[in-house]
C-alpha cells in the first residue's frame, strides 16, 4: 500500500508517522526514565549544566521498590481490575439487552427510551457525585467495591446501549425471524442467533467501558476510604502526592504500572475493537 | 461479599487485640465503649512523612489501648479532603473526625459538633490559644473544631546569595526586600513566589502583601466590603513592579510544590514557606547541593515577611480537627483528641515535625525542641504575628468563601499579568461584594 | 448454527409472557431501568432541586427559584469558564479529528509491524487521565520543564517558556494534553471506519483520474461520515465535561484563565461549600450541552437513514 517514489513515501508516510508515534509516545518515556532517575538527579532545573534529561547512568529502583513496599500498590491494581470488569460486565448486560430492546422490538415509546438513556451520559459527574453519596449510604455500601461496581454503569450502560443500537440495527431482521419459525423463543433467538453475530460489536463495547471504568477517579474518591479499597489513580494520587512533596519518581512508576493491565487487554483486542466500533455504524 | 465479611472479621480481631484484655489491664480500668466503637480519623498526609509514621506505629495504638477504642486513620492528599468533607456532611455518613485546613471549619460550621468544652480546657492549660487558632476554630459563638497545629510561614533563603548581594540580614521591609531582589535576579537566582490557584502558598503571601501596606478586606463589621483603597491599590501597584524586578515569572502556575522544588534545585534565592524546604535538606544532604557541592541546609537561613507601611503580618496556614456532627461516636472522637492533646502525647507528635508546625497555643513556643536548630528560629513564635483571613472582619463563611475563590489572590495576579491595578482592585471588590451580600 | 438449533429444543407452540413484543422489551429494559434510575433519575432530580435552594454544605436551605442561575449568570469567572468551556471543545475536537484522520490514514496502509504501531498508538487512551496529566504536569513545570530543555537544544528558543504561568500558554498547555489524549481514539476508530472502505473503490476512482484529494472528498469522506459523527459526539461530551485534566494541571488558575464548567463547579460547590451553586452551574452544561449533541444524533439519524 506504501506506494510512490522513495522520497514521496518518507514525506507522505515515514516522516509523518513517526512525528506522531514520537510526540504520542514520549510522555511515557519521559514516565520510564523518572521512575528510574535518582531524586539528585531529578531535582535539576531545565537549563542546568550537564542536564541530560533523556537518560541516566545511575538508574535506581528505589522509586518501585517504594510504591510495591510502602504502598498497597498490588492491592489497589487489584481492586481496579476486579471494579472494572465487574461493572463492564454489568453494563454490558444492561446495554446488550437494552441495544436489543430499542433496535429491534416494536413498542411505544422506544425512541423516547433511547434518547432517555442516552441524556443521562450528558448528567455532569460533578453535580451527581453529592447526592449518590446519599445512596451509597443507604445501601450501606461505602467503602466497598460495590459502592463503584454499582455507580460506574451509570456512565458506561448509555454509550454501550447506544452502541449496541447501531450494531443490532446492522443485523438483518430475517435472521431472528427464521429461528421464530423454527420454533426459537424470543429470548432463544436473541442469545442464540443475535448475540453471537454481535460480537465484535461487544467486546468494543466492553473494551471502552473497562477503560473508562480504569480512568475513573471523582466517585473512587468520594465512595472509597480505606486504603486498601482504593483504585489505582485514587490510591497513588492520594498517597504519594503528600504534602508539599511529590512522590515523582513512585508516581510516575505507578502511572506505568498502573496502565499495563488495560494495555494488555487492548493489545489482545485492538482488532476486534476496530471491526466493532466499524460494525456499529455501519448501518 | 465474602471480602466484605472478611474485612470486619479482621476488624474484630484488630479490636479485641488493641482494645480487649490487653487494653484493659494496660489501662487498669474497663474500656467504657462498646467493644465495636471505632472513631474513623481522616486528615491529609502529613507535609513531615515521618509524623504519620509516628501517629500510625505508636500513638494510635497506645491511644487505642488506654481508650478502649479502635482508631482508623486514613491520610489523604490535602486537595481532595474537601470532597470528602462535604460528601460525609451531605450524605451524614464518613469519618468521624476530619482535619480542616485554615478557616475551612467555618464552612461546614453547622454540621460540626461543639467541642467548645474540649478547647476551653486545653487552650488555657497550654497558655491560650494563639489568635490565629481561634479565629480559624471558633465561629464567635463556640468552638466548632479543635486546633491541631499552626504552620508557620517563613521565607527560607539562601544566605550565601544573599550575603553576595549585600545582605548579611534578611531585608526589613518591602522595600529593601525589593531591591534585595532585583540584584538577586539579576544575578540569575530570583526569588520565588506562586500566585495560582493552591491552597498553601499562594493566600500565605497574597493576604499579608495587602495588610501590610494597610489594606483590608472587610470593615470590622464583617459587611462592609473595604478592599477598594488607596492602600491596597497601593500594594497592588508594588506588587506588580516587585514581580517583574525579583520575581521568577514561572511563578503564576506553581502549586504548593513547585517552589520547594525550584529552592531545592537551586534557581531561586528565596521563597515564602513552611519549614519544609530546610527539612527535606536535612533529611538528603547528599541530594540537596549547592553549586559548589556543600550540603544545601548549611546555606539555608529563615526570615518574616517584611513590613510595609501598615506594618509586618502574617497568615499562618491552620489545621484544625472537627468533630462531624453526623458522628454516632463523637464522644470517643473527642476523648481521642483531649488524649492527644495532653502534653505528654502532643509533645511526641511536635518534636518530630522538628519545627514544621507550631503548637495551637503559646506554651509550646517555649518547648526545648526549639532550642536544638537556631535555623528554626524563627518559626518558634511565627504563630504570634498571624491574621485570619477576613481581617478586619472575622474568620467566617463568607471569608472562607472568598479565600477557597482564590479572590484576594487573583487580584494580584491579574495585575502582574497586566491589569492596571485599580481594576483588578475593582474586580475584587466586585466578587467580595458578591459574597458579602448573600 | 446447528448446534444453537438443538439447544433450542424442539418446535413447539410459543407461549409466555415474554413472547409478547412489549413485554419482552419491558423485561430487556429492565436491569438498565433500575441501575439508571437509581443511580442518575434519582440523584439528578436531587441536583435540580439542589439548584433552585440555597443549601450551603450541611445547611439544607430552601426554596429560591432561579436565583441561583441569576447569581451565576452575572458571575464573571462563570462567563469565563463558559467561555473556556466551549472554546476549549471546539479547538481540541478539531484538531482531534483532523490529526485523527491524518493518523487513521498513515495507520490504514500496509507497513511492518503494524500491528504493534496500532497497539502502541492506543497508550495515551488507556492510561489513567489523573495519572498522565501529573506527567504532563511534570514536563510542563516552570522549572524542570523537559519540552523546554528540547525547544531550548533545538533552538527554537532562547528562554523558557512560562507553560502554565501565562493564560494564553496555560490554556494551550490544557488543549496539548486533551489532544494528546484524545487523538488515539479518534485514529483508531477512524481507522476502523476506513477499513471499511473497499480498496477497489479507491482504485477504480484512480483509474478515472481522480487524484489524491478528490479520492479522499468523493469517496472516503463520505463513507467515513457516520463513524466520524459517532466518535465525535462521544468526544465532545466528554470534552465538555473534562475535569481531571483542569484539576490536576492548573486548578483553573492563574487567575481563572482554564475555569471549565467542570472545575469552576466543583471549585463552588466542594471547595466554598456552596451546594446549591455548584449544582447551578454544572446544571448550566446541560442546555449547552444537549443542543450540541441533539443536533449531532439528528444528522447522525439522518445520515444513517441516507
Amino acid at each position: 500500500m506504501v506506494e510512490g517514489s522513495r522520497w514521496r513515501r518518507w514525506v507522505s508516510f515515514y516522516i509523518p508517522l513517526t512525528a506522531f508515534m514520537v510526540v504520542l509516545l514520549f510522555p511515557f518515556y519521559w514516565m520510564i526514565i523518572t521512575s528510574v532517575r535518582p531524586d539528585k538527579e531529578l531535582y535539576r532545573p531545565w537549563n542546568a549544566k550537564n542536564y541530560n534529561p533523556f537518560w541516566t547512568w545511575n538508574p535506581t529502583l528505589e522509586h518501585i521498590r517504594m510504591l510495591l513496599e510502602e504502598t498497597m500498590f498490588m492491592t489497589w491494581l487489584w481492586n481496579t481490575m476486579l471494579i472494572a470488569l465487574a461493572s463492564t460486565i454489568i453494563s454490558l448486560i444492561c446495554g446488550v439487552f437494552a441495544g436489543y430492546a430499542l433496535s429491534r422490538l416494536r413498542f411505544r415509546f422506544a425512541g423516547m427510551l433511547g434518547t432517555g438513556i442516552f441524556i443521562t451520559y450528558l448528567v455532569p459527574q460533578t453535580l451527581l457525585f453529592i447526592p449518590l453519596a446519599d445512596i451509597i449510604r443507604d445501601f450501606h455500601i461505602g467503602d466497598t467495591p460495590w459502592s463503584l461496581i454499582l455507580t460506574y454503569p451509570t456512565f458506561l450502560i448509555p454509550f454501550s446501549t447506544w452502541l449496541m443500537m447501531g450494531y443490532f440495527k446492522a443485523i438483518p431482521k430475517e435472521l431472528e425471524e427464521c429461528a421464530r419459525i423454527d420454533g426459537a423463543t424470543r429470548w432463544q433467538a436473541m442469545i442464540w442467533i443475535i448475540l453471537p453475530v454481535a460480537i465484535p460489536g461487544i467486546l468494543s463495547a466492553g473494551i471502552f467501558a473497562f477503560t473508562l471504568s480504569w480512568n475513573e477517579f471523582i466517585y473512587a474518591l468520594v465512595f472509597l476510604s480505606s486504603s486498601e479499597q482504593k483504585t489505582v489513580p485514587v490510591g497513588i494520587v492520594s498517597e504519594l502526592v503528600r504534602g508539599d512533596v511529590f512522590f515523582w519518581g513512585s508516581l510516575m512508576a505507578g502511572a506505568l504500572l498502573g496502565s499495563i493491565p488495560v494495555a494488555v487487554v487492548y493489545s489482545f483486542f485492538v482488532e476486534h475493537y476496530v471491526a466493532g466500533v466499524t460494525g456499529s455504524v455501519k448501518g | 461479599m465474602s471480602r466484605i465479611a472478611r474485612r470486619r472479621l479482621m476488624q474484630a480481631a484488630g479490636l479485641s487485640a488493641a482494645g480487649g484484655l490487653t487494653g484493659i489491664l494496660a489501662s487498669g480500668q474497663a474500656p467504657a465503649y462498646a467493644q465495636s466503637t471505632t472513631v474513623h480519623w481522616l486528615k491529609w498526609n502529613d507535609f513531615v512523612p515521618a509524623a504519620d509514621e509516628l501517629l500510625r506505629k505508636k500513638l494510635i495504638p497506645e491511644a487505642e489501648k488506654q481508650l478502649g477504642i479502635k482508631i482508623t486513620l486514613e491520610t489523604i492528599n490535602a486537595n481532595d479532603l474537601q470532597a470528602r468533607t462535604t460528601a460525609g456532611i451531605q450524605s451524614k455518613s464518613g469519618p468521624d473526625l476530619i482535619m480542616a485546613f485554615n478557616s475551612n471549619a467555618q464552612l461546614y460550621a453547622d454540621s460540626l459538633a461543639d467541642v467548645s468544652e474540649l478547647c476551653e480546657a486545653i487552650g488555657p492549660a497550654q497558655g491560650g490559644y494563639y489568635q490565629i487558632a481561634q479565629g480559624n476554630s471558633n465561629d464567635g459563638k463556640r468552638w466548632i473544631s479543635v486546633p491541631y497545629c499552626i504552620i508557620g510561614a517563613e521565607v527560607a533563603y539562601r544566605k550565601s546569595w544573599f550575603k553576595q548581594a549585600g545582605w548579611d540580614q534578611f531585608p526589613k521591609t518591602w522595600d529593601e526586600y525589593r531591591a534585595a531582589g532585583k540584584k538577586l535576579k539579576a544575578a540569575g537566582h530570583p526569588l520565588g513566589q506562586t500566585l495560582g490557584h493552591t491552597f498553601g502558598d499562594a493566600p500565605t503571601f497574597a493576604y499579608p502583601m495587602m495588610w501590610s501596606f494597610g489594606g483590608k478586606e472587610v470593615e470590622a463589621d464583617g459587611k462592609t466590603v473595604a478592599v477598594n483603597s488607596k492602600e491596597t491599590i497601593e500594594s497592588v501597584k508594588f506588587m506588580t513592579a516587585f514581580w517583574k524586578d525579583a520575581f521568577d515569572e514561572g511563578g503564576l502556575a506553581w502549586d504548593d510544590t513547585s517552589n520547594n522544588r525550584a529552592m531545592l534545585s537551586g534557581t531561586i534565592s528565596a521563597t515564602l514557606n513552611g519549614a519544609s524546604i530546610y527539612i527535606e535538606t536535612l533529611r538528603k544532604p547528599d541530594t540537596y547541593r549547592t553549586e559548589d557541592d556543600k550540603p544545601m541546609k548549611e546555606d539555608i537561613l529563615h526570615g518574616r515577611l517584611p513590613a510595609g507601611p501598615g506594618g509586618q503580618y502574617a497568615f499562618h496556614s491552620a489545621q484544625s480537627t472537627m468533630v462531624m456532627g453526623y458522628s454516632k461516636n463523637q464522644k470517643a472522637a473527642i476523648d481521642f483528641l483531649r488524649w492527644f492533646h495532653t502534653e505528654g502525647n502532643y509533645r511526641q507528635w511536635f518534636e518530630i515535625q522538628k519545627g514544621f508546625s507550631c503548637g495551637p497555643a503559646a506554651m509550646w513556643e517555649k518547648d526545648k525542641m526549639w532550642d536544638i536548630d537556631p535555623v528554626m528560629e524563627p518559626y518558634r513564635d511565627a504563630a504570634k504575628y498571624g491574621r485570619v483571613p477576613g481581617f478586619a472582619g472575622r474568620a467566617n463563611q463568607k471569608a472562607a468563601e472568598a479565600l477557597t475563590k482564590y479572590i484576594i489572590v487573583d487580584m494580584y495576579a491579574k495585575a502582574v499579568q497586566g491589569m492596571p491595578a485599580e481594576d483588578s482592585v475593582k474586580w475584587a471588590e466586585g466578587e467580595l461584594k458578591k459574597i458579602y451580600a448573600a | 448454527m446447528s448446534q444453537a438449533m438443538a439447544t433450542m429444543g424442539r418446535p413447539h407452540r410459543k407461549a409466555g409472557v415474554l413472547e409478547d413484543e412489549r413485554w419482552f422489551a419491558s423485561a430487556l429494559l429492565f436491569p438498565t431501568a433500575v441501575l439508571l434510575g437509581l443511580f442518575i433519575a434519582y440523584p439528578f432530580v436531587e441536583g435540580i432541586w439542589l439548584s433552585l435552594t440555597n443549601s450551603r454544605v450541611g445547611v439544607p436551605g430552601h426554596f429560591v427559584g432561579l436565583a441561583n442561575f441569576d447569581k451565576v449568570w452575572n458571575d464573571s469567572i462563570f462567563r469565563t469558564a463558559v467561555w473556556n468551556t466551549c472554546w476549549y471543545t471546539f479547538i481540541t475536537t478539531v484538531l482531534k479529528l483532523v490529526l485523527g484522520l491524518w493518523l487513521a490514514q498513515l495507520l490504514n496502509r500496509n507497513f511492518k509491524g503494524k500491528a504493534w504501531v496500532r497497539a502502541f498508538v492506543l497508550l495515551p487512551f488507556i492510561i489513567p487521565t489523573v495519572l498522565s496529566t501529573f506527567a504532563w504536569k511534570w514536563m510542563f513545570d516552570p522549572t524542570f520543564s523537559v519540552l523546554n530543555w528540547m525547544l531550548f537544544q533545538l533552538g527554537f528558543i532562547t528562554t523558557r517558556i512560562n507553560w502554565l504561568g501565562e493564560p494564553g500558554l496555560a490554556f494551550a498547555s490544557i488543549v496539548i494534553v486533551n489532544v494528546w489524549r484524545g487523538l488515539p481514539f479518534y485514529a483508531i476508530s477512524l481507522l476502523a471506519g476506513l477499513q471499511t472502505i473497499s480498496p477497489e473503490l479507491q482504485e477504480a476512482a484512480a483509474i478515472d483520474g481522480a487524484n489524491g484529494w478528490q479520492r479522499f472528498r468523493h469517496i472516503t469522506w463520505p463513507l467515513l461520515l457516520p463513524v466520524t459523527m459517532v466518535v465525535t459526539l462521544f468526544s465532545v461530551i466528554q470534552t465538555f465535561a473534562d475535569f481531571q485534566l483542569v484539576y490536576v494541571l492548573t486548578g483553573g488558575g492563574p487567575a481563572n484563565a482554564t475555569h471549565l464548567f467542570a472545575t469552576y463547579a466543583y471549585q463552588i460547590g466542594i471547595g466554598t461549600g456552596l451546594l446549591s451553586e455548584g449544582a447551578a452551574i454544572s446544571l448550566a452544561i446541560f442546555p449547552v450541552l444537549f443542543v450540541v449533541v441533539l443536533t449531532q444524533l439528528l444528522y447522525i439519524r439522518r445520515v444513517e437513514t441516507r
